[in-house]
């Protein structure tokens, strides 16, 4: 894995020299996730297509540069939710998901204790915290820590206004505290803790 | 002109079309119409095929004539635009900037083509070099291209936006045997069934894949019709035997020894053989009075008597 | 679709501490729970093994044409800073394509531009030196600049329209894109390239400080000149005769007059008239800008 990180880094380093065979290779490495990831923020697969050849794009012409710090899987997704964000702009606000409607509460899939370790869930009361959220306060809290975007960005990705993504957060965030309050379980969620910068 | 454009068959009309060039007249009167599928135009050097491509492609002017492009006028400013949009076009001797990239170059032929959004021209140029399998080139230098390449590169710009008329001035020019039939391939699966007029000198092309020629000698049009019909223009005139023949225009020996004979009038008593298209139309070229061609080989064959 | 999820499946990738294939699918395929959503996607986030295994859930097609286009657009070259600076000002970004194929915005062009003003202007700084010792200010040592100045900038526009210079220019003529268009884009960005250096030039020769200001006028009807001779003769005549309309008065004037002269406000007033009255003639016959449909 972390030859894989290094492999990463070497390929983003000749990508942004021009080497075009390197920009190949990076998109078969991160373009199908990316694409996956960005598919349950948009309803259109030509917009995010859009946003993830705007992804490679930016790396190529070095608009966008890599310092270092954390992995290049955040560092990229950072890139690519904010390519999303612009083409949603373009095309305007029908493409998104209608956040209601966006996915089934409880999962059709039943997931194994195993995974749920892995993947998290299952840590103190925080999941069914969140799933008692309202679909709009998690959405907001989804994009502002989750994806890692400000409060202006998040409230372009989800077509609302600034300070209602301020208050949505401010509610989620309470909402979370209240149903967090007598099991000593893990506090909230920063940008750290859910792995992006 | 009303008959001509109630014609829904023929993309393309051209009546009575004359260009000149000091004393030299490239096209002579000519005649013709194209409708769906692929046409193809046959005539040794200087018989006006570039001539009468241009000026299809509403880049040269004819003297005298009518010209009629899926009912349009070239002649007229509104609609030659409109004639424009429809077309793509191959010339004979496609120049290239040469620092360009190749994919900067189609880029460039697409906003030339009024493709104006960035993307969409990005996936214009991916899927015309997708067609020419240039894939793997779009980041080379066009300096950098063989000739072979270069072709094909200035077939992909033809391809550009789809065109409802394709004229392609000699496009398997220097394409080695793999990328001529690819080349056939290509032409036989393009979406939306385009009209196509292609000049060329290779026989192969017209019997393999084009549903009209049209031959061209100097000038003037001295045959239409499909592939096989011009193979039967020289029905009865293809014989066999095993030695040189004096009555023949032309004698060549082949393969299992036997020599096979073109002429006016086969002698009595010989084999005569069905004719390919080849022979057709050296038939044709060889017995409308055409000094050019005519003479020369009139001058080897007695040589090597 | 519900897919039933035993405990026996869980983590396909074994001790690696990675997700199982299924729960994967159920991520890619939008039919987890938005929670265990989000840990998928924190994990994802730093597991690049994980991540790779996901390029399996999308159309493999539609990943192949995304990657074509996107290589065909990062080989479409980057817009250099000119062309970045002129987007940012509004110019379409289309046009400022077709600048690419503008043989008088390419780097070789405006370098000899450069050079020539560069030696005109220092010889008649070195002849204005030598002869000022002797006798009085006389700007008879201007000559070569005036002549040239203007003559740059009608060279910048010959590239333009010349279809010597454009060796696809058969393309550009069978194409939808206007005619004129495509030349004026041409030729406007060949007289500002020329241009700023005339008169930056200007600045440097000795003369009047009007001087800069003064070369503005004759440059731009010379253009002008240029572009209304192309809608009548040929491409080359036109030339020949724009680069006339400027070199025959400079000779003339300077036989009789002091040399100054054809850039004094009289004569100003004369290339004004000049240049309006091609730029009417220019516009009246646009039409005929269309490459290969005048002969
Ligand atoms: N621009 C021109 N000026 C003068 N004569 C020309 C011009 N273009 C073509 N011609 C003449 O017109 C005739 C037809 O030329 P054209 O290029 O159409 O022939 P072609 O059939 O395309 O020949 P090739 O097979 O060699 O390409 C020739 O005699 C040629 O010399
Ligand atoms: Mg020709
Ligand atoms: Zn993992």
């Amino acid at each position: 894995m972390s030859s894989d990180a290094s492999h990463d880094l070497e390929l983003l380093r000749a990508v942004a020299a021009g080497d075009e065979e390197a920009l190949g290779r990076l998109y078969d490495r991160h373009a199908g996730w990316l694409t996956v990831r960005l598919s349950r923020r948009c309803s259109s697969p030509e917009v995010v297509d859009q946003a993830v050849q705007d992804t490679f794009l930016a790396l190529w012409r070095g608009a966008e540069t890599y310092r270092g710090g954390g992995d290049v899987g955040a560092f990229i997704w950072g890139i690519g939710i904010r390519r999303l964000i612009d083409a949603l702009r373009r095309e305007g606000p029908s493409m998104r998901w209608s956040w209601s409607t966006r996915r089934s509460k409880s999962s059709e899939v039943v997931v194994s204790a195993e995974d749920q370790v892995l993947v998290g869930v299952e840590h103190g009361r925080l999941a069914p915290a969140l799933a008692s959220l309202s679909p709009e306060l998690r959405a907001a809290l989804e994009a502002t820590v989750l994806d890692g975007l400000t409060t202006a960005e998040a409230a372009r990705l989800l077509g609302v206004a600034e300070g209602t993504v301020k208050s949505r957060c401010h509610r989620a965030r309470q909402a979370l505290r209240a149903a967090l309050a007598d099991a000593q379980g893990p506090t909230l969620p920063n940008e750290h803790t859910w792995g992006t910068t | 002109m009303d008959e001509m454009t109630t014609d829904v068959d023929l993309a393309v009309r051209v009546e009575g079309l004359s260009r000149r060039y000091g004393p030299v007249r490239a096209l002579d009167d000519v005649e013709m119409g194209m409708g769906r599928g692929i046409t193809g135009l046959l005539g040794p050097n200087g018989a006006g095929k570039t001539t009468l491509l241009s000026i299809l492609a509403t880049i040269n002017q004819p003297d005298a004539g009518r010209v009629s492009v899926f009912g349009l006028d070239p002649a007229d400013t509104a609609q030659r635009v409109e004639i424009r949009r429809r077309l793509g076009f191959l010339p004979q001797e496609l120049g290239f900037h040469r620092h360009f990239t190749v994919a900067g170059f189609l880029d460039y032929v697409a906003i030339l083509k009024e493709i104006v959004d960035r993307r969409r021209r990005a996936e214009e140029v991916a899927r015309v070099l997708a067609a020419v399998g240039l894939q793997g080139m779009a980041g080379r230098r066009i300096r950098a291209l063989s000739g072979g390449m270069r072709q094909r590169l200035g077939i992909a710009q033809a391809l550009l936006g789809d065109p409802d008329l394709l004229l392609l001035d000699e496009p398997t020019a220097g394409l080695d045997p793999e990328q001529q039939l690819r080349f056939r391939e290509l032409l036989s699966n393009l979406p939306g069934d385009p009209t196509i007029v292609l000049s060329t000198h290779q026989v192969d092309d017209v019997s393999a894949i084009c549903s009209h020629v049209v031959v061209l000698l100097a000038g003037k049009v001295r045959f239409t019709g499909t592939p096989a019909e011009l193979a039967d223009t020289a029905a009865g005139h293809v014989w066999t035997s095993h030695q040189r023949d004096p009555h023949a225009l032309l004698s060549w020996r082949g393969g299992d020894n036997r020599w096979r004979h073109l002429g006016e009038r086969p002698p009595a008593g010989v084999e005569v053989t069905a004719a390919t298209v080849d022979e057709g139309y050296l038939l044709l070229s060889h017995t409308v009075d055409n000094p050019s061609t005519t003479r020369g080989w009139r001058r080897v064959g007695r040589r090597d008597r | 679709m519900t897919t039933p999820f035993p405990d026996q499946v869980a983590s396909a990738d074994g001790p690696g501490g990675h997700l199982g294939g299924e729960v994967l699918a159920a991520y890619a395929t939008n039919r987890l729970d938005e929670v265990a959503a989000w840990s998928v996607e924190a994990h994802v986030t730093t597991c690049s093994a994980c991540r790779v295994a996901l390029r399996a859930f999308v159309d493999r097609d539609r990943l192949a044409r995304n990657r074509s286009v996107l290589l065909a657009a990062a080989a479409v070259g980057e817009p250099g800073p000119a062309r970045r600076l002129l987007s940012r000002v509004g110019v379409p970004e289309h046009l400022l394509g077709l600048l690419a194929a503008t043989p008088s915005l390419r780097r070789s062009w405006l370098l000899s531009v450069l050079g020539v003003l560069a030696v005109v202007a220092g010889e008649s700084v070195l002849a204005n030196h030598l002869w000022n010792r002797g006798s009085g200010s006389t700007w008879g040592v201007l000559v070569p600049f005036l002549l040239v100045g203007p003559l740059l900038v009608l060279g910048g526009v010959a590239l333009a329209f010349l279809p010597l210079f454009d060796p696809s220019h058969q393309l550009a003529a069978a194409a939808p894109f206007p005619g004129v268009n495509l030349l004026l884009a041409r030729a406007v960005s060949a007289l500002l390239a020329a241009l700023l250096p005339v008169a930056v030039a200007a600045f440097f020769v000795p003369g009047p400080g009007w001087l800069p200001a003064a070369m503005l006028l004759p440059c731009l009807a010379v253009w002008c000149v240029a572009l209304a001779a192309v809608t009548v003769v040929g491409a080359t005549a036109a030339a020949v005769v724009s680069a006339a309309t400027w070199v025959l008065p400079v000779i003339v004037v300077a036989a009789s007059h002091p040399a100054l002269a054809v850039v004094r406000w009289h004569a100003q007033v004369a290339w004004a008239a000049l240049a309006a009255a091609a730029a009417v003639v220019a516009f009246v016959r646009r039409d005929r800008f269309e490459m290969g449909w005048t002969r």
